[in-house]
């Protein structure tokens, strides 16, 4: 007995699957696909289509796994598995080394006194050191102090001078041009900046 | 890993490089464990004596039967040769490494390509994860390379549809859904029978016939029935 209506495609696609396991086919199927022309059309496309689609994966893997890659792989595995079963290496530690390495830890009390002699040279280098800031920085104070003292007297001596009016003027000249400066910044990028800051003046006004 | 998970014991199937030339994919009923099932045992029992030298020269057979099938399984899942190459070394290391856990009753061929596909899937996990923080643009270019070196031969033309054929039908099974993938991977391209699909995935075999049925329904869909 046949099936008196078409094949369905997963009745059709199981046929496929048995028929590539190797396993028996549904008999009822098989003798309906041998009957029916339109069902055996359907079979055979999906076929076609399914072997295509096998095709190509075997065709591109094939052209990426040369048979030297295949070779070159073999080989690869057998160097792995070379370390497989074999009982990790240990190195040990070479014997003269060992000893040799015991008569330096004997002897290592030996350079304490050289630990010694390096603190105390560390500690009398950094008195010394001190010490020699101290005369380095007293000149130089007295320098400042006696430089002070001439300031004070000085005053009248400038004043008595005969370029003060001009350097006066010169210096009024330059502070206003810092102050025209200060007053209207002339670069562009810089204005927003000089927008958010106080500006001297305006906190000296205030107070 | 191991093969706690298989379900049903098999008998084993012959290898499919040893299956008549010109008929893809269609597998002989074999009703006693195949060569590499019988391989495996020999190899067991050689690691077993202690005898590392025999064992890893019968080894080499054992390679030679499964080292095609499995390139393509894993170059099919991670599309780089590189990572295909090594996901396949990585499996044959961790088998030979796991022989005395293997078990006659399974046929070789379900416990390797269960370890190799778990292998794939971490490796394809941990490039994912990668390729969050890496590009990724060089390794397929560096791929494409050496595939169009590989194959010298036919015009630039054919080679040019055939890889474009290739990338369609690349991007179609990636679009599976993942049980789906699995599923027509394994049976399609690594001639597996949905029982043996069954074994290495825990699924019910049904399960297994209904995911490849939709699998090949969405490709053709997707294909427009032609690859």
């Amino acid at each position: 007995m046949t099936f008196a209506r078409h094949l369905a495609d997963d009745r059709l696609f199981d046929c496929y699957v048995a028929e590539r396991a190797g396993d028996a086919a549904d008999l009822r199927a098989a003798e309906h696909l041998a009957e029916c022309e339109s069902c055996g059309a359907r079979y055979t496309e999906l076929v076609r289509f399914m072997d295509r689609v096998y095709e190509e994966a075997v065709a591109e893997a094939d052209e990426v796994f040369t048979p030297e890659q295949l070779r070159a792989q073999q080989q690869q595995i057998a160097r792995r598995i070379e370390a497989v079963g074999r009982p990790p290496r240990v190195i040990s530690f070479p014997a003269a080394g060992a000893r040799q390495g015991f008569a330096v830890s004997a002897t290592r009390s030996a350079p304490r006194w050289v630990a010694a002699a390096a603190a105390a040279g560390l500690f009398i280098g950094i008195a010394v050191g001190y010490q020699l800031e101290g005369r380095r920085a007293r000149p130089a104070a007295a320098a400042r102090h006696e430089a002070g003292s001439l300031r004070a007297v000085t005053p009248t001596a400038v004043a008595m001078t005969g370029n003060a009016p001009a350097d006066v003027a010169s210096d009024d000249a330059f502070l206003s041009e810092l102050e025209i400066a200060l007053e209207r910044p002339r670069t562009r990028e810089l204005m927003a900046i000089d927008a958010f800051t106080p500006h001297f003046r305006e906190i000296r006004n205030e107070k | 890993m191991s093969g706690d998970l298989l379900t049903a014991p098999e008998p084993g199937a012959a290898p499919r490089d040893a299956r008549p030339a010109g008929v893809p994919g269609r597998k002989p009923p074999a009703a006693q464990p195949s060569e590499d099932s019988r391989l495996a045992v020999e190899i067991r029992e050689l690691v077993e004596r202690g005898d590392m030298d025999e064992a890893r020269e019968r080894f080499g057979e054992l390679v030679a039967l499964h080292q095609r099938r499995a390139s393509r399984i894993a170059y099919q899942y991670l599309r780089d040769t590189a990572d295909a190459d090594e996901a396949v070394q990585d499996a044959f290391v961790k088998v030979f490494s796991h022989i005395a856990s293997y078990r006659e009753a399974w046929p070789f061929e379900v416990w390797f390509t269960r370890i190799l596909i778990n292998g794939c899937l971490d490796r394809a996990k941990a490039r994912g994860r990668r390729e969050r923080w890496f590009s990724h643009g060089e390794l397929s270019h560096a791929d494409e390379a050496r595939a169009s070196m590989a194959s010298p031969g036919g015009n630039p033309e054919q080679r040019l549809l055939a890889r474009e054929r290739r990338g369609r039908l690349a991007a179609a099974i990636d679009r599976l859904d993942g049980r789906q993938r699995t599923v027509f991977m394994l049976c399609h391209y690594g001639d597996c029978t949905p029982r043996e699909v069954s074994a290495m995935t825990g699924l019910n075999e049904s399960t297994v016939r209904v995911h490849l049925f939709r699998a090949a329904r969405k490709l053709r869909g997707l294909l427009g029935g032609k690859p």
